[in-house]
């Protein structure tokens, strides 16, 4: 029977490695992550998880570690935040390029400067364009999932690309709160032995992997890394659904719709903001207002026809984003526009808040929603990118 | 091993790219010889990447690895790990890295791997430059020599630092072998290849003289001469480093070192001063790496 | 518009007679452009470089496929590379060559210049290198610059790399390789069998490139697939291998670069594959009987 106990984000981080039984785990500690690797290394020590354990020197060489391991044929781990993630900038192009199915856990933590280190989500948005796909949490139960989950997504034979599992920093890394633990043979079942047929190092069966590769062949490469991420929305659907049929929770895909029927306008979330918003959504429909809320849990692949779909379905909506591009607004909000450009003319606001871990209130979700309704209303964008709760800055 | 006992066999396979009379590309060659089928290569960003390694052609029969420049050992050591787990131990799992991303850009996953003592061979074919983006100074560039980064000009002519001692660093790390050889002294050479291939379960490391006659400004013929020379004059001392016990393999023969840079356009504008430079560096050099056996006798 | 594909080997300077023909040109009121194509070979490997000129600006960045010009630094690029490829028909050849132009196949028929560029270059340097003094004959055969911008040209661009003096002395080699080429039409017998490159498509490609030894229509690719590169058109000196005098040391075998001496069953003793011998000469400096001597 699947146990319930009382546990951190990162604690579910690293037990959905055990429960994978990762093969090879390379970690560095940063902070808000180094809970992870620290019970990794328990699990290792204690003999509950059967693995090499590398404490390397660095993130580049903990990814790097990933990479070769993962190339030689066994399925590998780690997971990091903020800095650490910059420093593997490069070597995670390689993890995607020669589609290694790496999982990995990335507690969001601002970058530097000035450091700090807590929650935004500038240092996985920054990676959005390497390959990987990346998929953010609301709670430490959806955290323990999906690390389950992203391995299975990841060695699809149709899809075979890394994957960052997105959990905010101190808000899920460093909070309690109920987990049930599904039995290990039931995750046996749900995920067996990674078996390479696409890349692996073995003398008797030799291959070459990671070549220097002249203009006649990289584009045809990058095209085999799109289909991928396009093949990886359907996998995530089927993997979904076969998580829940097996363990009973059902997180809905890509994305989940929260009290969308017949909903006037939406809120696209990403991470924990999602939970707070539920409640600001019941009392919003308490009050007689007709919204809804679009958790994205996988923002690449980007969920392009489920965005459309959503809408075809509202009169306005509204995207909040934990990360700034600069000059142009958050990521999440560009690509919703770029998504709809030609398919939609609703009105579409973009929204800033909680940066370098200020915390994201109710009255500035509340907000976010008012805005949004009134921009249902007069069918027009006033303005397009609010700053919430920015000193000095009209909202 | 001796060199007719060597396989007739290459791993390392003829229609590599690499310059003519290239001295990284013999030392591979011989060293591929020695560890066999049942090795797994790893390659970083250097000339034999591109030399050996451009798509879709490859020259080697063994599986290939490439990731990025400067993580050749941790990358070697994943491998290594991975394999682990597979129950393959038994297989080399050997990294071929040039000085520049040894010595400068590599030295942390190096010094990092050495600490852990990973199961590794990690072989840095010494030709003392950046070569493969065109002749640019590293750390185990020696005194006085002309790069393109330490061009001779009318203020400052070649590099004013001496050579980066990366043996004496892997020794600071107590690890289980640590080796220097050059190509000039084939039974050494055999010796060394051949202990780091059956001193399994460690880490092992290898630093290589690989003479590059474009960089050196040299004549394409005289790899094997050069690579006798270096270790006649004390600028390169053949050692071995082995449990915590250092022998040095051959008492340097103190010829000049003008003998050795008169053959290298590379040294051509060396002062008179200059020279005594690089002579007493000669001289510290064979007196300190002495100490240093004495003291790990 | 023209354009001008220079055909040479790694080291040979290519790249800077490509960029001193532009320089030239542009001294004489032009927009010209120079640019290499570096494939992954080094020292002695064919590579390509590309000059176009014109009165205007010029905009397009591809490289040059259809020259109204090729010069070739390297008579002996033309056995096994089709430097006449795509080359207009009403264009020209200028080749270091100390035949006549009638005497050259090329493969088509153009009109064409030769002049013995080593000779001019042994003369006047006293080193067989030849890209200034085919600037020289390229100035005399087109008439589209004059020697003295080609001689300003050579001593802008090859000044700053290899000091003045010396680039004087390449201004005087092209200035001597001026006056000595030949002009007529080159024979078109020969036929160059059609370069042969695997080009999957994206679905055929392996996924991320990890490839095992596979036979393609092209030839071999993946684990030990080099040996399909012939590797001996590199070579301007070559092994004579004495097997009388040799003592079956096996020096020249451990110490080839290239993998070219093999050893044989005796009474034989070893064999050089000529189809790798990159001519480096290493085997001729540690053979302790004298048995081998590198020859042109």
């Amino acid at each position: 029977m699947a146990e319930r106990r009382i546990v951190t984000g990162n604690y579910a981080a690293a037990y959905g490695a055990l429960l994978s039984r990762v093969e090879v785990i390379a970690a560095y500690p940063i902070t808000p992550q180094t809970f992870i690797v620290e019970h990794v290394s328990e699990f290792v020590n204690d003999g509950k998880l059967d693995a090499e354990y590398m404490p390397v020197e660095s993130e580049h060489s903990a990814m790097s570690a990933c990479v070769a391991a993962t190339a030689t044929g066994v399925r590998s781990y780690t997971a990091t935040s903020s800095q650490g993630l910059a420093l593997m900038h490069e070597v995670l192009y390689v993890a995607a390029g020669l589609h290694l199915p790496i999982v990995m856990p990335v507690v969001n933590r601002t970058i530097a400067a000035p450091i700090g280190i807590w929650c935004e989500h500038n240092d996985t948005m920054a990676e959005r364009d390497s390959g990987w796909l990346q998929c953010f949490c609301e709670n430490n139960q959806e955290v323990l999932d999906m690390v389950v989950q992203a391995y299975k997504v990841a060695e699809n034979t149709k899809v075979l690309l890394p994957v960052m599992v997105n959990l905010d920093a101190f808000i899920l890394s460093h909070t309690v709160e109920p987990v049930e633990f599904p039995d290990q043979k039931d995750v046996d079942e749900f995920l067996p032995r990674y078996d390479p047929k696409h890349a692996y190092l073995r003398p008797k069966d030799p291959m070459v992997v990671g070549s220097f590769a002249s203009p006649e062949y990289i584009q045809e490469f990058r095209y085999q890394t799109e289909e991928s991420t396009q093949n990886a929305k359907e996998v995530i659907r089927q993997v979904n659904d076969e998580f829940a049929e097996k363990f009973g929770r059902d997180y809905g895909g890509a994305v989940e719709e929260y009290r969308m029927d017949d909903a006037e306008v939406a809120l696209i979330t990403l991470g924990t903001v999602s939970a707070t918003t539920r409640d600001v959504v019941d009392e919003l429909r308490d009050e007689g207002k007709s919204v809804g809320l679009v958790k994205m849990r996988w923002f690449r692949p980007y969920p392009t026809e489920i965005i459309r779909d959503i809408a075809s379905r509202v009169k306005a909506l509204g995207v909040y984003d934990r990360a700034m591009s600069f000059g142009t607004g958050g990521p999440s909000y560009m690509d919703t526009k770029s998504a709809l450009y030609g398919h939609s003319t609703i009105p579409v606001l973009g929204f800033l808040a909680g940066l370098g871990g200020r915390d994201v209130m109710v009255k500035d979700i509340r907000l976010m929603f008012e805005r949004t309704l009134e921009a249902a209303k007069k069918d027009r964008v006033e303005k397009e990118v609010t700053w919430i709760g920015t000193r000095g800055v009209q909202p | 091993m001796k060199m007719k006992d060597l396989p007739e066999e290459d791993w390392f396979v003829n229609g590599h790219t690499a310059c003519p009379g290239c001295g990284g590309a013999t030392v591979v060659k011989i060293a591929m010889k020695v560890f066999g089928p049942d090795t797994i290569t790893y390659f970083p960003a250097n000339c034999l990447l591109v030399f050996g390694g451009t798509y879709p052609l490859n020259s080697f029969k063994v599986p290939y690895l490439h990731v990025l420049f400067e993580n050749s050992a941790i990358c070697a050591a994943g491998i290594s790990r991975a394999l682990k787990r597979l129950g393959k131990t038994d297989t080399s799992v050997v990294a071929f890295a040039g000085d520049g991303g040894t010595a400068d850009i590599g030295i942390q996953a190096l010094s990092g791997a050495a600490e852990r003592n990973e199961d590794i061979i990690y072989v840095c074919y010494d030709n003392e430059a950046y070569m493969n983006t065109g002749i640019q100074r590293s750390g185990a560039t020696p005194f006085g020599a002309w790069t393109t980064t330490t061009p001779v000009g009318s203020v400052e002519a070649g590099k004013g630092e001496y050579k980066k001692d990366i043996p004496r660093i892997m020794m600071a790390h107590d690890a289980p072998y640590v080796a220097t050889a050059t190509l000039g002294f084939i039974p050494d050479l055999l010796k060394k290849l051949e202990k780091a291939k059956n001193k399994k379960g460690c880490f092992r490391y290898l630093q290589i003289y690989a003479p590059c006659p474009p960089g050196w400004r040299m004549d394409a013929s005289l790899g094997a001469k050069i690579s006798k020379m270096v270790v006649d004059t004390g600028l390169w001392t053949l050692y071995e480093f082995e449990d915590g016990k250092m022998t040095i393999n051959k008492k340097p023969k103190m010829t000049p070192v003008e003998e050795y840079t008169k053959l290298q356009g590379r040294f051509r504008h060396l002062t008179k001063e200059n020279l005594a430079a690089l002579q007493k560096y000669a001289e510290d050099k064979w007196r300190k790496d002495q100490a240093l056996a004495e003291a790990y006798s | 518009m023209y354009e001008v594909r220079f055909h040479g080997r790694g080291g040979q300077g290519a790249v800077m007679a490509a960029q001193a023909l532009a320089d030239a040109a542009f001294v004489e009121g032009n927009y010209a452009v120079a640019f290499p194509w570096f494939g992954a070979e080094r020292r002695g490997a064919p590579v390509l470089a590309f000059t176009r000129v014109d009165e205007n600006k010029i905009n397009i960045k591809t490289r040059v496929y259809n020259p109204d010009y090729i010069v070739v630094l390297d008579e002996k690029l033309m056995d096994f590379v089709n430097v006449a490829e795509g080359l207009s028909p009403d264009g020209m050849a200028i080749l270091n060559s100390p035949l006549d132009p009638e005497e050259v196949d090329l493969g088509m028929s153009v009109k064409t210049a030769t002049v013995d560029a080593t000779t001019v270059a042994l003369e006047v340097l006293g080193a067989p290198i030849t890209n200034s003094a085919i600037l020289g004959a390229f100035a005399s055969a087109t008439g589209l610059v004059s020697i003295d911008s080609v001689k300003q040209g050579i001593l802008d661009i090859f000044g700053p790399r290899i000091g003045d003096k010396l680039a004087e002395k390449n201004a005087r080699a092209a200035a001597a390789a001026h006056d000595r080429i030949k002009i007529g039409k080159c024979k078109a017998e020969r036929t160059y069998p059609e370069a042969k490159k695997w080009l999957p498509t994206y679905q055929e490609m392996p996924l991320s490139l990890a490839t095992k030894p596979t036979k393609t229509d092209s030839g071999l690719v993946g684990p030990g697939s080099s040996v399909e590169n012939k590797t001996g058109s590199w070579r301007t000196f070559t092994p004579k291998y004495d097997e009388e005098a040799c003592t079956n040391c096996l020096m020249c075998w451990f110490y080839c670069p290239d993998a070219a001496i093999k050893r044989l069953e005796p009474p034989k003793k070893v064999g050089f594959d000529m189809d790798y011998c990159k001519g480096c000469g290493i085997c001729e400096e540690v053979c302790p009987a004298d048995a081998i001597e590198m020859v042109r």
